[in-house]
């Protein structure tokens, strides 16, 4: 168990900036996800952490112990891989032991520590096996109980369940949560999955472009993202981003407008452009207005295509008057809404309905820079908003 | 299908033109005929002549050996099929000259050579398989450029380097003279068989996935550790065929061994001088010889017939799936 600090650690490949100045204290015992894009240096954030990769500048902290130079053998620390990685020519014994082995332990204490480690990950009566004649959970339990065996000070995880089957990942992840539970390490975990970032981290680390965006709990990566990138990453289906103007206290959008406290919102005059962010459940039918806090004033939409999801259905909204197409799917092209509702909602496509914004879960970001100016547009919003922490994570 | 059934007409008519005169040009008609319908039948056919001519140019010679070696001492006159069965020069090779110390010697050089080449070759099919460094492909090309020259061509300037301890690049000058030791044909036999094996290990040790390398690392190991500990074991049939190519190269290379060192088992000999001992100004054993011979092919023979399947599978295969 140990804190893990990295300081301006930068980690370049020729003109390539894989990590940028990246900067992170992690507490004793602490869950960290680092999620973000492909290519946004999480892993390689993660392998400056564990010495297989040695970064340009910087410096990094294990305990009180500086490792940047350190070889990865002397850091402490134990990694699950991706690819599982068990040594294909040992069996399950003595993969486990394999770091007990090489740091000459008595057979006693070996023997305790593997049959330990092997009931935690429930792999009791396998340990003669060998890994190509297990199944997939199996094997990555494997992969687990042999980072368990040797106690270390942290557990890295770069995306342990990415090969595995839908079902089995959703039961690895609470499996790996009763683990983080009892031995209470401190776990830095690389995912792109944010489902996985967002049920098992007591923090979420936001990547982008190899820089940190945001380190915050997940529920406030979600209700309260610090900027553009993380309001789109953060949450399923994405945020909804419109371009507005600033007219008086109006934010006029193509095709509706919203009214606004001036007074809540910091930073912006009349005339300036900014973006506002809406999650899909914070826009609601005229009917249901009073189920949103601080409604907006309606207006009339389009609706296009509905996603019935059983739990819910998604419903892509093109604002009636407005010029853009409502470009489904892709986040950066959508110029419409898409809105949740419950699924026996008596919704069709092609029809034109009634539709309010809570204004209360209004974010808005700046345009040049894509940071947050406020979140709730009414004064008194974001405190409501903290207070509370309703959202749903996935 | 179509261009078959035209064949198997012409064939019919042929068959049937030459049906009444002669009966052993319609039998080669029914032949081909028979051929043209069922090519695999022609092929299984051609399969058992080519293997036959293969085995029997093979092991013909070894036959040969064989029968010399029961022929009495001085007889010249060999018949195909030995009169008796008299194994007696299989002992007395090695009663009439220590012709185990010959065998020991060759398989000295060959076990020590293969150590060599394996231990170093490892760390450098390492390097070109798994690192990447500035450089590495020229240096790749001037390692296969160097085992293009004859080996014959360097002969002549070891032999001075072994013998009168000249400095060497103007710069050092042997400890001692290493003529006549076994330094003098391993380290030359050693370079020459090296780019072969560093090729095939840089191979397989390529296509080991970087995480169990640096799954081992984080367990513990050091590169090195985790070359000797995961990548080596896994890369066992690129090893084995390195190994052994080396191994036979060695066991079976004449020049250097022969040239580099004295005639007498005592001075390192190799197997060959342990064959010629038995001609002598005066006499020459050829029932002995083809006996020592057939000795000397013992170690090769049975390292093939044990490795072969990982040889085979080291040379076609070498993918390994995690």
């Amino acid at each position: 168990m140990a804190r893990v600090k990295l300081t301006d650690v930068t980690k370049e490949y020729g003109d390539v900036v894989a990590v940028n100045d990246m900067n992170l204290d992690l507490k004793d015992g602490e869950f960290i996800c680092l999620v973000g894009p492909s290519g946004c240096g999480k892993s390689t954030t993660l392998e400056t952490v564990a010495g297989l990769t040695k970064p340009t500048s910087g410096e990094i902290l294990i305990g009180d112990r500086e490792v940047t130079n350190l070889p990865p053998k002397d850091r402490g620390i134990a990694m699950v891989f991706q690819n599982i990685a068990l040594f294909p020519h040992m069996d399950v014994y003595d993969n486990i032991s394999f770091g007990l082995r090489l740091r000459n332990f008595e057979q006693d204490e070996m023997d305790r520590r593997v049959d330990n480690a092997a009931g935690i990950v429930q792999l009791e009566g396998m340990l003669d096996r060998m890994p190509d004649e297990m199944s997939g959970g199996q094997r990555q339990r494997v992969a687990i109980a042999r980072a368990i065996v040797r106690e270390p000070e942290v557990f890295l995880m770069d995306e342990p369940l990415a090969n595995l089957d839908a079902k089995l990942r959703v039961n690895m992840r609470t499996e790996l949560q009763r683990l983080h539970k009892q031995l209470d390490t401190t776990i830095i975990y690389v995912t792109h999955n944010q489902a996985e970032a967002m049920t098992m981290s007591d923090r979420i680390a936001v990547l982008n472009s190899g820089e940190l965006q945001q380190i915050d709990p997940p529920l406030v990566c979600y209700n309260e993202p610090a900027n553009r990138f993380v309001a789109g990453f953060i949450g399923s289906p994405s945020m909804n981003f419109a371009m507005t103007t600033i007219e008086g206290d109006t934010l006029q959008a193509d095709g509706y407008a919203i009214s606004f406290d001036t007074a809540a919102v910091d930073g912006v005059s009349d005339g300036d452009q900014v973006e506002i962010g809406i999650r899909p459940e914070d826009i609601y039918l005229t009917e249901n207005s009073a189920e949103a806090r601080n409604p907006s004033t309606a207006f009339e939409v389009q609706t296009d295509v509905l996603e019935p999801m059983g739990d819910e259905i998604f419903v892509y909204l093109k604002p009636i008057g407005a010029a853009g197409e409502s470009g489904m799917g892709d986040i950066e092209e959508r110029q419409g809404l898409l809105m949740s509702v419950d699924p026996d909602t008596d919704i069709h496509e092609d029809e034109s309905v009634e539709i309010v914004i809570d204004r209360d879960r209004i974010h808005l970001f700046d345009v040049a820079s894509g940071d947050a100016l406020s979140h709730g547009v009414v004064t008194g919003a974001t405190e409501a908003e903290a207070g509370e922490g309703g959202a749903q994570a996935d | 299908m179509s261009i078959d059934a035209r064949n198997h007409d012409d064939a019919e008519q042929m068959g049937g033109g030459s049906d009444g005169d002669d009966d052993s040009r319609s039998r080669i008609g029914r032949w081909a005929k028979d051929w043209m319908e069922h090519p695999e039948k022609a092929y299984a056919v051609m399969g058992v002549f080519m293997g036959g001519v293969l085995l029997t140019t093979s092991l013909f010679p070894l036959y040969w050996l064989f029968v010399v070696a029961m022929a009495p001492p001085g007889q010249t006159n060999i018949s195909l099929i030995p009169a008796e069965i008299d194994l007696t020069a299989f002992v007395d090779i090695f009663v009439q000259v220590p012709f185990a110390r010959f065998m020991f010697n060759s398989l000295f050089y060959a076990f020590s050579v293969t150590a060599i080449v394996l231990l170093i070759g490892s760390l450098a099919g390492y390097a070109f398989g798994r690192l990447d460094f500035r450089g590495k492909t020229p240096l790749l090309f001037s390692l296969l450029v160097l085992s293009f020259f004859p080996p014959a061509t360097l002969f002549l300037p070891l032999f001075r380097a072994f013998n009168q301890q000249i400095p060497l690049l103007g710069i050092f000058t042997l400890p001692a003279e290493i003529y006549g030791t076994p330094g003098a044909v391993v380290a030359p036999l050693s370079a020459f068989t090296m780019p072969l094996a560093i090729f095939i290990l840089t191979t397989f040790y390529g296509q080991i996935p970087d995480g169990l390398e640096d799954a081992a690392r984080v367990e513990g190991t050091t590169r090195i550790g985790a070359l000797f500990r995961v990548i080596m074991p896994l890369s066992a049939p690129g090893i084995a065929t390195a190994g052994i190519l080396t191994f036979i190269t060695v066991y079976t290379e004449f020049f250097f061994s022969f040239l580099m060192t004295g005639d007498s088992a005592a001075e390192w000999a190799p197997v060959v001088n342990g064959v010629l001992a038995f001609q002598t100004q005066y006499t020459t054993r050829y029932d002995l010889q083809a006996a020592a011979s057939l000795v000397a092919i013992v170690p090769v023979a049975i390292l093939v017939v044990f490795a072969q399947e990982k040889i085979i599978s080291g040379l076609t295969q070498g993918a390994l799936k995690e």
